[in-house]
């Protein structure tokens, strides 16, 4: 597993103390009904780097009414695992909403040609009260018929049920598994009601589960298995993550066999179990699989994260530890070899960013993650948390972070407002959501769930991105204008 | 099932495979497969009732729309809001889950009221409901009684609610039935015999666009009409960034909404979003109740303005005058560009019947109008729109088609431009036809919403994007021989 | 001009019991003593409006909506008939048994008549004569507020009938507390158990209710059916359509609304035991085997 080498604890921010970042918790709780204060104390805290877990609580409930920003299950499962398949037909099945709102709005790209053998596209079986009280059954069965006929290139459908089906006790499972047989494809039921869980996360484990029973080990790779075969797990493509990755991957001479599940394709993702190791970067959305090709195969797999020059630095070294002499060489080179492109973008953006502090809110991963490539430019991150993370996503989070810095789960409209207002941050990176209120109130902002339309922020070619755009945020004219002279 | 008994060998497709189904999905054999279809719909052009719910909240002054089911659905609805307007979207939930789906969501419901109500001091709480709630049979009525009587919320804060469900109808339909229950709500007991306010209540219907509301507005100051816009989005949609976050920037004021029952007219500009609406009002308000289409171009907007004239008893104002002037300067000026170009059209009813009518006054086709969902009713008003012009003779309405279809004829059957929302842009893009986006949600350009499609004004702007992005397209593909400095 | 009030009224109780044919036979009786009345059938069967309109199977708001596609699409005409009497006939209808949500289906069939203007104002009865139990709150949409605010439950001197009876008192304090519906009485549908009459008396008056009417069994009842007819239109000379237009008449005359005290397990028991329905339980055979 991976353990990053700078396990040293990070100097003090200035002003950033543990006395006041708990009055600062304190003062917002004060500001609740009791229920909720005493539900919501525990997701809060301040931090301890040194502690052996994170003390603050998660995965847990919405408090009812805070305004949290969370998603569901269908969420973790459409828009997260299985969206980013390419060749495969996604069907929303259920009512309207869901499909519409999650198409093409999170930047998973893909290659190939739309409608052909790519489907960056809304299938959903649209649903009617007809379909509510009689059941939906036979409709998913006619509507896998037609799209198969209208789009005979796809390699599979993924089944996503919305509320309703759970509700009214359709058998997706029994029409799947029906229908697989008929089209001779794969037809894959995932049980990701909206209702079901307390967040994306469910979804994210649902959708596993369900790759695990049908896609996974069903297939094989048509040349001999290799030693530098590796899966490149929890890279979701955002803004092109995967097509700058996945070269250093290669340059240090690895093979990458399959990618889950940005711009992936579903058989060779079901072939991973003929892997020597699973690189995992999104280890909140895919540790499960992970953890499942290591017990049933004995792949082992490891965490790294691209992120920033040193942390990419750090990952190649220890990826390439898992393999012989060879590839460390190679590793050492290509660090060697992009260290001035990394220090020119340092030169450039660096002066201009370094002693500003940035909060993070985001999904499972980034908070932590990117925390490596904001300190590569000079910038110290005062408060962090994750709206659908576990305990084991903070226990790596914690040592990430300074000493007193804030953290925070889950965290409602209402506390994002207090916090930021107090540790007045110079960006602040989080969701849509969150985005415009923070503009209004004169903060730069990035959308980090969706690199704002930009990215990818992945590798060497990612960094020189990142870079210019945490300095374009940070540093546009347009924030002097905010307060009018009058 | 033994998963080593089925193992199959990764494939790749064959070149020549994916070159015959590319060059397939483009034929009219594929069209009449698509158009075969009954149960698989395909890149949709609406969305879910919930949705236009949240609008017409969130457009009352110290409103916060509030969310009776799954947590996913308000942050789906909220993220909508805020990518179309690059705008904050305040709305909270009460996070019904398992146990919720179970027992009912009357405990999600009291603890939701007393959070929101306590962290959000909003004047008003609007609740509208998700699937989840829906198919088990919350009765809302009942718990929102028990919340007051309980006290978690005061006896006196006004909460109207609404049923949305997302398997019925689409988001104007929420908008409609949200727009009736906040309306009940608020001129409950309001009604005085005999009294008049003299305003106008102008009911502008599910519209994406915060400028239109504002021309609204300044067309009727112009008038010198008293109003109140029913619900009003443009500052909460469109508000200033002075470094001052506010949760309620704006919107029709409550007591303005209360007063509205003693009116002296109502007057809806979309027929098919504020249908319940607007029959609650018939029997319930004092004074005239007019529907009438939205003022998309100069026919419909001079209608518009001889009615407000007639109903106020006011003359059409010199500038207005004016300004019709020019617009109808402006589209004789650039009416070569736009003559006999054939339209698809994409989108909600009432927009559509605009556009439509826009396009034939400019001497354009509106060759393929598409709706993805609404009712024969409607089919029939556009088949009488289209009949009442030569241009209109070869155009085919399509109601409870998708965008797949639409896809579909612009292949067999191209056409110069088409207008709709963003999610036409894949078709678009497949048929090489420029794409102009009006409509709700537009998630790819910026500022849209700030320039309105209604109106002596909306018509110039309608006409200059579609005319100049025509010239546009000369330019960049004409061969050399072809390019010259006029057009 | 006063506006003669709507009244509202569900009917519930165990499935088998007769529902059905009691409600028809009650509405039938109204519409003689020259009431107009709605029947609106709150069950998937669709099974509450046959004897009405001599009718197999009336078309059905959900039919309908299947065959359309669309709710938007329906048209009152297409599900609202008229049957003997002038009584107005809707059927929600619904699923087969085991797919589906036949509770949504209620939910949707009852907002498709609110909206379509189904409740005229020449109306004085509505009645909706609904599925077995209150298994999910779409089975409960016909006590909603602002619908119906009276519910007779048709029970007989059998054990069962007298559990649901209960168990539908349950549903009923719940809605009550927040609405305005309430308990009309207890309609005995005889079964000819042993003193029937006094064993529903006597559980009515511990509910805190009362047994509206007795409705003898009588083989007339089945003659009429034969005939998809009420007995009132069937026979209308006979004593049975006296009953039932005595039934009608009780219920047109009724002002005791309450809301019910239902009983726990135990004590509707002991009512079970004081009439011999059933005996106590011998807590040392529990669980015995026959050879054992």
């Amino acid at each position: 597993m991976y353990q990053g080498d700078d396990r040293h604890e990070r100097a003090p921010i200035p002003g950033i103390t543990k006395e006041r970042t708990e009055k600062l918790i304190a003062e917002t709780l004060a500001e609740m009904p009791e229920k909720a204060r005493n539900k919501r104390a525990p997701h809060l805290g301040a931090n301890e780097p040194t502690a052996t877990c994170c003390a603050v609580k998660s995965n847990r409930k919405v408090v009812p009414g805070v305004m949290s920003q969370r998603g569901c299950a269908y969420a973790g499962a459409k828009g997260v695992v299985w969206g980013p398949i390419r060749d495969m037909v996604h069907i929303s099945h259920g009512p309207i909403g869901c499909g519409v709102y999650s198409w093409g709005t999170r930047r998973n790209l893909m290659q190939g040609i739309p409608g052909v053998t790519s489907f960056p596209m809304d299938f959903t079986s649209d649903f009617q009260e007809k379909d509510i009280v009689y059941g939906g059954d036979k409709k998913l069965e006619k509507l896998l018929n037609e799209a198969n006929e209208l789009f005979p290139l796809a390699k599979g459908f993924s089944v996503l049920s919305e509320c309703p089906v759970g509700l009214i006790g359709d058998d997706i499972n029994a029409v799947a598994k029906k229908m697989e047989e008929q089209l001779e494809k794969l037809v894959v039921p995932c049980n990701c009601e909206g209702f079901r869980g307390v967040s994306q996360s469910l979804g994210h484990h649902i959708s596993n589960d369900s790759i695990r029973d049908h896609i996974i080990g069903k297939f094989e790779f048509p040349d001999p298995v290799g030693p530098y075969d590796v899966a490149l797990i929890g890279d979701y493509n955002i803004g092109g993550d995967v097509w700058a990755a996945k070269p250093i991957l290669e340059e240090i001479g690895l093979n990458v066999k399959s990618v889950w599940t940005g711009d992936g394709e579903v058989e060779k993702i079901g072939a991973t179990h003929q892997v020597k190791l699973n690189l995992i970067h999104c280890y909140r959305s895919m540790n499960y699989m992970c953890k499942v090709m290591e017990e049933k195969w004995g792949i082992p797999w490891l965490e790294y994260n691209f992120f920033g020059p040193t942390k990419i630095a750090e990952s190649l070294r220890a990826i390439a530890g898992r393999f012989d002499e060879s590839i460390q060489e190679k590793a050492e080179a290509v660090i060697a070899k992009y260290q001035p492109m990394m220090q020119a973008v340092l030169d450039e953006y660096k002066p201009r960013l370094n002693g500003k502090t940035a909060m993070l809110f985001v999904g499972g991963l980034r908070p932590r993650h990117t925390i490596g490539a904001y300190e590569d430019l000079g910038i110290q991150i005062t408060g962090a948390g994750y709206e659908f993370a576990h305990q084991d996503d903070y226990d790596r989070t914690s040592p990430e972070m300074a000493n007193g810095t804030l953290i925070y789960d889950d965290v409602s409209e209402f506390e994002l407002e207090k916090f930021v207002e107090e540790l007045k941050p110079d960006l602040v990176g989080s969701g849509i959501k969150e985005k415009y209120v923070f503009q209004k109130a004169g903060i730069p902002f990035r959308q980090m769930h969706s690199w704002d339309y930009s990215g990818p922020y992945h590798g060497y070619e990612g960094f020189k991105i990142f870079a210019r755009d945490i300095d374009m945020a940070i540093n546009s004219p347009t924030w002097k204008l905010v307060k009018s002279p009058f | 099932m033994s998963a080593e008994a089925a193992v199959k060998i990764v494939t790749e497709t064959p070149l020549e495979e994916i070159e015959r189904v590319k060059d397939w999905i483009n034929t009219e054999e594929y069209k009449e497969k698509n158009f075969a279809r009954e149960a698989l719909v395909v890149n949709p052009a609406h969305a879910c009732q919930p949705l236009g719910a949240q609008m017409v909240a969130t457009a009352f002054e110290g409103c916060l729309p509030f969310v009776h089911g799954s947590q996913g659905c308000a942050s789906y609805f909220r993220s909508t809001f805020s990518r179309h307007f690059r705008e904050p979207a305040a709305a909270t939930c009460d996070a019904m889950t398992e146990d919720g789906a179970v027992f009912g969501g009357q405990n999600n419901l009291f603890e939701g009221l007393e959070n929101a109500y306590a962290l959000y001091k909003p004047k008003m709480l609007a609740i509208y409901t998700t699937c989840m709630p829906e198919v088990i049979g919350d009765d809302l009525t009942a718990f929102i009684k028990n919340a007051r009587l309980k006290g978690h919320v005061p006896e006196d804060l006004p909460i109207p609610y609404a049923n949305t469900p997302s398997f019925n109808g689409t988001h104007i339909h929420g908008y409609d039935a949200m727009l009736k229950s906040i309306l009940e709500t608020l001129t409950a007991g309001q009604k005085i015999d005999g009294k008049c306010t003299g305003k106008l209540n102008l009911i502008p219907g599910f519209d994406g666009n915060t400028a239109n509301i504002r021309e609204y507005k300044r067309i009727l100051e112009l008038f010198g009409i008293p109003h109140t816009v029913l619900a009003d989005i443009s500052d909460v949609f469109d508000s200033p960034c002075d470094g001052h976050y506010r949760l309620y920037p704006g919107g029709t004021k409550l007591e303005d909404a209360a007063e509205s029952i003693n009116g002296k007219v109502t007057l809806a500009l979309q027929k098919y979003s504020t249908v319940n609406t607007m029959k609650w009002i018939e029997d319930e308000y004092s004074g005239e109740k007019v529907v009438m289409p939205m003022p998309f171009g100069i026919q419909k907007t001079d209608e518009f303005l001889m009615k407000l004239a007639e109903l106020f008893g006011k003359p059409v104002p010199e500038e207005l005058k004016a300004e019709r002037g020019r617009a109808v300067d402006a589209m004789t000026d650039a009416h070569q560009y736009l003559h006999g170009k054939k339209f698809a059209v994409a989108g909600d009813p009432d927009y559509l019947l605009g556009i439509v009518s826009f396009l034939l006054e400019m001497g354009a086709i509106p060759y393929h109008v598409l709706c993805s969902r609404s009712t024969k009713k409607f089919e029939k008003e556009m088949k009488a729109l289209l009949a009442s012009s030569p241009f209109g003779a070869t155009g085919k309405v399509y109601i409870n088609k998708d965008l797949w279809h639409l896809r579909s004829l612009l292949m067999t059957d191209p056409v110069d431009g088409i207008i709709g929302d963003t999610h036409a842009k894949w078709a678009a893009r497949d048929a090489n036809i420029p794409l102009f986006r009006i409509g709700f949600p537009i998630i790819d350009r910026v500022n849209l919403h700030r320039s309105p499609v209604i109106g002596y004004q909306g018509a110039v702007n309608m006409l200059t994007m579609i005319a100049n992005k025509f010239l546009d397209i000369k330019d960049e593909t004409c061969e050399n021989q072809w390019f010259e400095m006029m057009r | 001009m006063a506006e003669k009030k709507l009244r509202q009224i569900a009917i519930y109780g165990k499935g088998g019991i007769g529902k059905s044919t009691t409600t028809q036979n009650t509405v039938a009786g109204l519409a003689a003593l020259g009431n107009k009345v709605m029947i609106i059938g709150c069950d998937p069967k669709a099974d509450s409006t046959r004897l009405i309109l001599h009718a197999k199977a009336q078309a059905t708001v959900m039919d309908k909506v299947r065959e359309l596609g669309t709710v938007e699409d329906l048209e009152l005409e297409d599900v609202l008939k008229w049957g003997y009497g002038d009584v107005k006939c809707v059927e929600s209808g619904g699923p087969e048994p085991g797919v589906g949500c036949a509770g949504r289906g209620v939910i949707t069939a009852i907002n498709f008549l609110e909206e379509e203007g189904a409740y005229t104002p020449d109306l004085d009865f509505v009645f909706y004569d609904v599925l077995g139990d209150v298994v999910c709150g779409g089975f409960a949409m016909p006590i909603r507020e602002n619908k119906a605010q009276e519910i007779y439950i048709v029970v007989s001197g059998e054990m069962m009938a007298m559990y649901a009876a209960n168990n539908i008192c349950k549903g009923i304090v719940k809605y009550a507390s927040s609405g305005s519906v309430r308990l009309g009485g207890l309609i005995c549908n005889s079964r000819n158990t042993d003193r029937e009459a006094d064993l529903i008396e006597a559980l009515a008056k511990r509910l805190g209710t009362q047994m509206i009417h007795f409705v003898p069994r009588d083989n007339q009842v089945q003659r009429a059916e034969l005939r998809r007819m009420t007995v009132i239109e069937y026979s209308p000379e006979h004593k049975q359509a006296e009953e039932y237009r005595q039934l009608a008449q009780k219920i047109a005359d009724n002002k005791m609304f309450v809301v019910p005290t239902p009983l726990e397990m135990e004590e509707l028991e002991e009512l079970l035991m004081e009439f011999g329905i059933m005996e106590a339980e011998d807590e040392t055979v529990v669980g015995l085997a026959e050879n054992a």
